[in-house]
């Protein structure tokens, strides 16, 4: 580990690792907190919370950007998610579009399915808001996409 | 396939760790690793205490189809993190987080891990801060062993865990901990830089 003290030339020398500079294909923005997340994040390590699940939400700003659409992998993160809490998190941020409310069986051939889950899980993101436990009210900012979940001392 | 060092740049984040020898041997392991990872088919990647962001965005500009994510405990460097993401056109998901302990169960199926290991005070272990990136307390392993019990309930079932540890960590003790867990070891790189011996050891079921 180097404490700000060993020269940089050294570095380079002892890793094996190319150092090539990337090139950016396309201009990519700050990526943000997507409901990816929020469906994965649970408030249970606080101290008297017993479930901490699903996390409530206030929007201040949301944002919308296109990525590239790859049914084959939505289709193998369904299964990992909690469906209604996805749903009830597009609708709290005015994202439902016409998403059903039960997940249909044979979503893997279904296109149109497919491509909308893929909008509200990695296009629509919340830049700015907060997560709320849902069972002491405890609120996490959320500032230029990144939760801040940090707790105190006393609440863990 | 050939894992390229992400580009960084931490003119503006001061207070995070600069990619060095660990991170680049980190680098190394996972390069060596890479065919593994390709065939586990990961879905959910994350990496904790990723400070600039260069391991978990070099991960995600050679892995496609998998969602990363990034905690560390410093927001400055979930910042940074962030940046290096936008900076190599990769989407990682920065969170500002103390190890995993908000997220749900077996969500991951790659937990990569360089963390503080330097052996100090254990009083260093205050703020969130630059400091965070090498005080490690006794052994240099508090942080470390706040994490290794919660492994099992992390990880998915097929999940790999790579961590890096210090000669002064005791790897035998953290190697011996994890097989009572269940989990099976294999040291994937180990180097004596700059008066540091270091090993990246690999956990998996
Ligand atoms: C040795 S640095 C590694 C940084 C980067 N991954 C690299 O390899 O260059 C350790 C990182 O872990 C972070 N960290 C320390 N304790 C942590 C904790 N309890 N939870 C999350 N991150 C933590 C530090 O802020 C720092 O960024």
């Amino acid at each position: 580990m180097r404490l700000g003290l060993t020269p940089a030339f050294l570095v380079k020398i002892v890793s094996s690792v190319v150092l090539i500079p990337a090139r950016s294909v396309h201009k990519s923005e700050l990526v943000k907190m997507k409901l990816l997340t929020h469906n994965m994040l649970t408030s249970k390590s606080m101290k008297g919370v017993t479930v901490g699940y699903p996390l409530g939400i206030n929007v201040v700003d949301i944002k919308v950007t296109e990525v590239d659409f790859n049914p084959e992998f939505i289709s193998r993160i369904i299964p990992k998610l909690d469906w209604s809490v996805l749903w009830k998190a597009a609708d709290t941020i005015g994202q439902l579009d016409d998403l059903p409310k039960e997940l249909s069986q044979e979503y893997e051939n279904d296109n149109d399915f497919l491509k909308k889950v893929h909008h509200v899980l990695l296009e629509v993101d919340i830049v700015n808001g907060e997560l709320v436990c849902p069972e002491t009210g405890r609120k996490f900012p959320i500032n230029n996409g990144i939760p801040n979940m940090l707790l105190n001392e006393d609440e863990v | 396939m050939h894992l390229q060092t992400a580009e960084y740049d931490l003119s503006s984040h001061a207070d995070v760790y600069e990619p060095s020898e660990d991170s680049f041997l980190f680098l190394d392991a996972l390069e060596e690793e890479f065919g593994n990872l390709v065939d586990l088919k990961p879905l959910n990647i994350v990496e904790i205490g990723s400070g600039s962001g260069v391991i978990i965005t070099s991960l995600a500009k050679a892995l496609k189809n998998a969602n990363f994510f990034a905690v560390d405990i410093n927001m400055s460097a979930c910042k940074a993190t962030q940046m290096t993401g936008e900076l190599n056109a990769t989407a990682i998901q920065p969170l500002c987080m103390d190890l995993l302990g908000q997220f749900k169960e077996n969500m991951f199926d790659v937990i990569v891990f360089n963390p503080p290991y330097v052996v100090t005070d254990s009083e260093e272990l205050c703020g969130n801060g630059i400091n965070r990136a090498w005080a490690g307390g006794k052994d240099g392993r508090e942080i470390i062993d706040k994490l290794l019990p919660k492994i099992p309930n992390i990880l998915s079932c097929k999940g790999i865990f790579y961590l890096l540890l210090l000669k002064e960590n005791k790897p035998k003790e953290v190697i011996d901990f994890m097989f009572t867990l269940g989990f099976a070891h294999k040291i994937i790189k180990e180097r004596k830089l700059l008066g540091e011996y270091l090993y990246i050891v690999k956990f998996n079921k």
